[in-house]
């Protein structure tokens, strides 16, 4: 389309405008944890690294820290394996009802986490299930299988089947197929969705709230433990830019990984 | 010879492992089986099964005086959301906020993608739709708390506005419909992105040799064609919105969205089937949502 110079330049602007509204909210956070000032307040008074030094000391923030980590890990290693045993039976196999599986497996992030938080906590209080570490990993696998499910899904069609028939042909069993020919293309697209399942339970909160006991806290329920409290600004200040930190990177590290600027599939 | 023999045996693999390998290759239903039967197991049992006994707790009740479940049928929490005028009020807010934000994402979502996928050079549109997603990913909350210290007594949005006499709109419906859009402004840019980047530029320039202007392209052949995109995205803006409590918590001040009454009886009243029978709104707005949508074609651009 040939357009004005006038609609070039308003795109643009819009464009621009867009993300510095995008980017500006991230930035103060980051920003106000290096603040002097103990309560909020814009412009920042000062330079500090006194909060950075509190935070890595409070016992509160690190044990959450500790838990969210374990959390992630746990729940992304379930992930990847349940994930991607769907991703081959979807793109593998034609079947009746593969549509709805299809479906099913999307259904925990297309429902409103809190729907998702309600049904976990009706099921566990209805068998017994004590709330703990268990349940919020079991809650958390369940909306991260769709993305590592995504990610092998889409290098799977990439791939096709002529390598793991040319393997085969060489006299290579199912197995060993497997494990020399369909794994070592698969690696890269396992990392990159294993990150951004990582990513994505490390900063969930809204089934967590639904699915954890009251003395455990990931660190996204410690951040909104404390953020009402006054004293803890400075604190929760640094937690949050933590946070942003490190969903950041593995996202920035799954784009490069899977070569999508879009950083994989959602 | 005898050597020759021992080597081929060591690497052979065990005789079970390889009739195991045989029969799968022969067997393709029973491969797809093993493969279905840990996923299905977690989803179609676990995850569907704890939908099914929300529905069902939200005929149960909870005895006042105990706080115990009550595993008795009644009807009693849907008459008590029909009737109170008070869940009325926030039902109709919540939908009044979701739509709103939708409205507000798309309006901002279509020039950026336009920008994005029509405009921008191939790598420029590479590094602005990274721009755009990552913070997609970035932590929920922190976004929200990063718009109480923008709209905040002392926050940013006054400190910037104080210059021209302007202050920000406080804790509020307003400042939790600001955070929600912000919230949402990349799933909306998406799947209008990818919509747009489907579009043939032919059809543009088609347009523009048939004597239409931008603004005459945009309204007769842009946006027809994209609007199933925006729908697509207008699915994830709507259904996010409804199910969000912690925006409110965080900017809301004292008026609350539906998703509060579910999180409130969960936490401070401990009534969880009223909990789930309130849960039911969200998923009964999003499914009509859904049907209403289907027509355009949109869910095929999810």
């Amino acid at each position: 389309m040939t357009l004005s110079r006038r609609a070039r330049m308003l795109l643009r602007a819009v464009t621009a405008a867009g993300l510095a509204v995008i980017y500006v909210p991230l930035l103060v956070v980051l920003v106000n944890s290096f603040n002097t000032s103990r309560t909020f307040g814009w412009p920042p008074r000062g330079f500090t690294l006194h909060w950075w030094g509190d935070t890595l000391d409070n016992p509160g923030a690190r044990a959450a820290l500790l838990t969210s980590v374990e959390i992630a890990a746990a729940a992304t290693v379930l992930a990847l394996v349940l994930g991607t045993m769907a991703a081959f039976a979807v793109q593998r196999y034609a079947w009746f009802g593969r549509d709805a599986v299809s479906f099913l497996i999307v259904l925990p992030i297309a429902l409103p986490g809190i729907v998702t938080g309600i049904a976990l906590n009706a099921a566990f209080t209805a068998g017994g299930i004590p709330f703990g570490f268990l349940t919020v990993v079991v809650a958390h696998a369940t909306f991260c299988i769709v993305v590592v499910h995504n990610n092998v899904l889409a290098r799977l069609r990439r791939l096709g089947t002529t390598l793991e028939e040319a393997s085969a042909d060489l006299g290579a069993d199912t197995f060993q197929t497997f494990a020399l020919v369909t794994f070592p293309q698969l690696r890269s697209a396992l990392l990159a969705g294993g990150l951004l399942a990582f990513a994505l339970s490390f900063d969930e909160i809204v089934v967590t709230q639904f699915t954890i006991s009251p003395g455990l806290q990931t660190l996204p329920v410690w951040i909104f433990a404390n953020l009402f409290r006054p004293n803890q600004a400075p604190v929760v200040n640094v937690v949050a830019a933590i946070l942003v930190l490190f969903s950041i990177l593995p996202i920035w590290a799954s784009q490069k990984l899977s070569g999508d600027p879009a950083g994989g599939r959602l | 010879m005898d050597d020759d023999q021992g080597v081929t045996a060591a690497r052979r693999r065990p005789a079970v492992v390889g009739a195991a390998s045989a029969f799968l290759h022969r067997h393709p239903r029973v491969r797809l089986a093993g493969l279905l039967s840990a996923p299905m197991l977690w989803l179609a049992v676990a995850y569907l099964g704890s939908l099914a006994v929300m529905l069902v707790t939200s005929l149960w009740s909870v005895d006042s005086f105990t706080t115990q479940l009550v595993r008795q049928p009644t009807l009693d929490n849907f008459r008590t959301l029909l009737t109170e005028p008070v869940y009325r009020t926030v039902a109709l807010r919540s939908l009044g906020v979701a739509a709103l934000v939708t409205v507000v994402d798309a309006v901002i979502a279509l020039p950026m993608a336009f920008y994005m996928a029509k405009v921008a050079s191939p790598r420029a549109r590479r590094l602005l739709v990274a721009a755009v997603l990552t913070p997609l990913w970035a932590s929920y909350l922190v976004k929200a708390y990063a718009w109480r210290t923008m709209l905040a007594e002392g926050g940013v949005l006054n400190w910037a506005l104080a210059p021209v006499g302007g202050s920000g709109p406080g804790f509020g419906v307003a400042a939790t419909a600001i955070t929600l859009a912000y919230l949402w402004l990349p799933y909306m840019i998406l799947p209008v992105y990818a919509g747009l980047d489907r579009l043939p530029d032919s059809l543009l320039e088609a347009s523009g040799d048939l004597g239409a202007t931008a603004g005459r392209t945009f309204r007769s052949v842009v946006l027809p064609l994209v609007l199933p995109a925006v729908v697509a995205g207008s699915i994830f803006t709507f259904s996010l919105s409804l199910g969000d409590y912690i925006t409110v918590k965080i900017v809301g001040g004292s008026s609350q969205l539906f998703a509060n009454v579910i999180y409130d009886n969960i936490g401070v009243a401990g009534n969880l089937p009223f909990a789930a029978a309130a849960a039911l709104f969200p998923v009964l707005a999003i499914l009509l949502y859904l049907t209403l949508v289907r027509r355009t074609g949109a869910l095929d651009n999810l």
